[in-house]
């Protein structure tokens, strides 16, 4: 039986009228954040050699790629991130440029297996950025002070929440109880889901210590501010936390500093990504959308799989689920309708003139519709 | 403090659910739930509860249509949604299991062929152990399959195992023990922190108590 020709494949979608309006200049406000903050634009393959992405992402993230060979039998991949090619571009294009870098891109990545049920789309526009080179709570808090204008810049200012954690506070506790890859993982998926019921099962049955049960118990509580960091202090001995804590302290103090702890949220229980990040990790949320519309962090050993390891931190945002929550709540304001815009009618039965009085008018900045 | 929809997932579990809710604190006239509306308002109007089917709680849940869940482990083991389960309620305890007619123990079958509604809970349980396993979907009475030919052995969810027994199964693996949890999308979880965290600690002291008397 053949497929009718009107069908589009599952995951994919039009853009059209005042959401792709919108959708481009979302963009656009983005990246003038960026370039306001130094940040050079950087435009990566679209196809790629599957390897770069296997490397740049790890295994389990790059298995949602579309796949296909090339000619000479090499696999290939539709880019599912934009973060591998910018890792690479680094080490190679970039090796000789002073540090730190600062790279800033906006395009479509492709996922064949979408990421959950709520993200049902298999292409998607991610805009980010990423600090190259330099490994302190200040390029830290660069970013999330990136991250926090463009929120604001969006209209978004009283309704995003970023919460924060360092990955380094878990591993900490695994490396101390020396857990094998496999239980590291079930215990990392149960602090992700907030399991403290299957936790504190996974505890008894591995036989932890009091104390690190306790500090364990304390990574599925609810996020909070500064006193969640007072917490952890108190319960979290080994030395690998308790550096972590420390550089979450100072990015913390630094938020308070800069007034934003409104909008900032200690989260110990997401350790979504263990092996992709190496200190700070958060995610960004907006009253609206049901997942989370940004995510980043430090990854240190990135870089590494090209050949130099170098510190860096970064972040991504998705625009289409930016431009979805605006949508749904402009949706009577701001944005004009196609068919309510302020157009200008060009009508002339010579076409000479037509196209004379046309240009004259669109010199002026007008936005002129000629009558066919 | 922010309002919070729940959903409840209707059936075995739904009485006993409401219960736990009115020692929250969650006030649901009597008329309200009697009446047939599949959504309904506390007396406070803080919260909104919502009547689901139980496999599609964690839907409207992982959608942020509902901010929180009532639903039993069984039905999280199966959906994969990727949304929050702080607290077990101690309600609705269950078995999910694999049950068979006959002595033969598993591994000696060349190709396995388990009847279920848990697709996915079946093929992970299986999954690595090098068995060869046809998974035959159904959407009820699996407990007959075995003896009509259809299946070797079933995976199902088991609170007393009178079913099973009546069918001439007995259970040879518990793959997980069950009980309601109270779920929670990622988003609201941080976004309606007071709200949430508010309904938390009101359920768990409610659960505690349970747990001592």
């Amino acid at each position: 039986m053949s497929e009718p020709l009107s069908k589009i494949p599952n995951g994919t979608r039009y853009y059209f009228g005042r959401e792709a309006r919108l959708r481009r200049s979302v963009e656009q406000i983005v990246m003038s954040v960026f370039d306001g903050w130094s940040y050079e634009e950087i435009t990566t393959p679209t196809v790629d050699y599957y390897s770069l992405f296997e490397h740049g992402m790890g295994r389990s993230q790059a298995h949602r790629a579309f796949r296909f060979t090339d000619t000479d039998g090499r696999l290939l991949a539709l880019r599912p991130d934009v973060t591998s090619g910018v890792a690479r571009a680094a080490v190679t294009i970039f090796a000789d440029r002073d540090r730190p870098l600062r790279l800033c891109y906006a395009a479509p990545v492709f996922r064949q297996q979408p990421q959950s049920h709520v993200e049902w789309r298999r292409e998607s526009t991610q805009t980010g950025c990423e600090l190259i080179g330099a490994n302190t709570s200040v390029a830290d808090m660069e970013v999330l002070a990136i991250a926090s204008e463009i929120l604001q810049k969006l209209g978004l200012g009283h309704t995003y929440q970023i919460t924060l954690n360092d990955v380094g506070i878990f591993k900490g506790i695994a490396a101390h109880q020396a857990l094998d890859e496999v239980s590291r993982d079930e215990l990392r998926q149960l602090v992700d889901s907030r399991n403290a019921v299957d936790v504190e099962r996974f505890l008894a049955d591995q036989e932890f210590a009091p104390e690190e049960r306790h500090a364990l118990a304390q990574l599925t509580q609810l996020s909070g501010k500064r006193e969640t960091l007072e917490g952890a202090r108190r319960v979290m001995l080994n030395a690998g936390s308790k550096e972590a804590l420390d550089r979450l302290d100072r990015l913390w103090s630094m938020i308070v500093s800069l007034d934003l702890e409104d909008r900032f949220e200690i989260d110990l229980g997401d350790v979504a990504r263990l092996d992709y990040y190496t200190g700070l990790t958060f995610n960004i949320y907006v009253n609206g959308a049901a997942a989370r519309v940004g995510n980043g962090g430090r990854y240190d050993g990135l870089t590494a799989a090209f050949g130099k390891a170098e510190p860096a931190v970064g972040f991504v945002l998705d625009l289409d689920a930016l431009t979805a929550v605006l949508l749904a709540l402009e949706v009577d304001t701001r944005l004009p309708k196609e068919s309510e815009r302020q157009m200008s009618l060009v009508t002339n039965s010579d076409p000479t003139l037509l196209f004379c009085e046309a240009r004259k008018k669109r010199a002026e900045g007008e936005r002129v519709l000629i009558t066919l | 403090m922010q309002n919070l929809t729940i959903a409840v997932a209707k059936g075995r579990l739904q009485t006993e659910a409401l219960d736990l809710l009115a020692r929250a604190g969650l006030s649901v006239s009597s008329a309200m739930l009697s009446s047939r509306r599949l959504a309904v308002e506390d007396e406070s109007g803080r919260y909104r509860l919502i009547f689901v089917k139980p496999g599609d709680v964690p839907i409207y849940v992982e959608h942020g249509i509902a901010d929180c869940g009532v639903v039993g482990r069984d039905v999280l083991l199966e959906s994969e949604a990727d949304i929050l389960q702080p607290l077990s309620l101690g309600i609705g305890r269950c078995r999910m299991v694999v049950a068979a007619p006959s002595e033969t123990p598993l591994s000696g079958y060349r190709a396995l062929r388990v009847a279920t509604k848990y697709p996915r809970v079946t093929a992970r349980h299986f999954g690595s152990r090098g068995l060869s396993v046809e998974i035959i979907q159904l959407s009820g009475s699996v407990e007959v399959a075995p003896q009509l030919g259809l299946a070797d052995c079933i995976v199902d969810l088991v609170e007393t195992g009178t079913t099973l027994r009546e069918n001439g199964l007995r259970i040879v693996e518990v793959i997980a023990e069950s009980t309601a949890r109270l779920v929670i999308n990622r988003a609201s979880y941080q976004l309606k922190a007071e709200a949430v965290g508010h309904l938390i600690d009101s359920l768990s002291e409610i659960v505690d108590q349970g747990e001592q008397t």
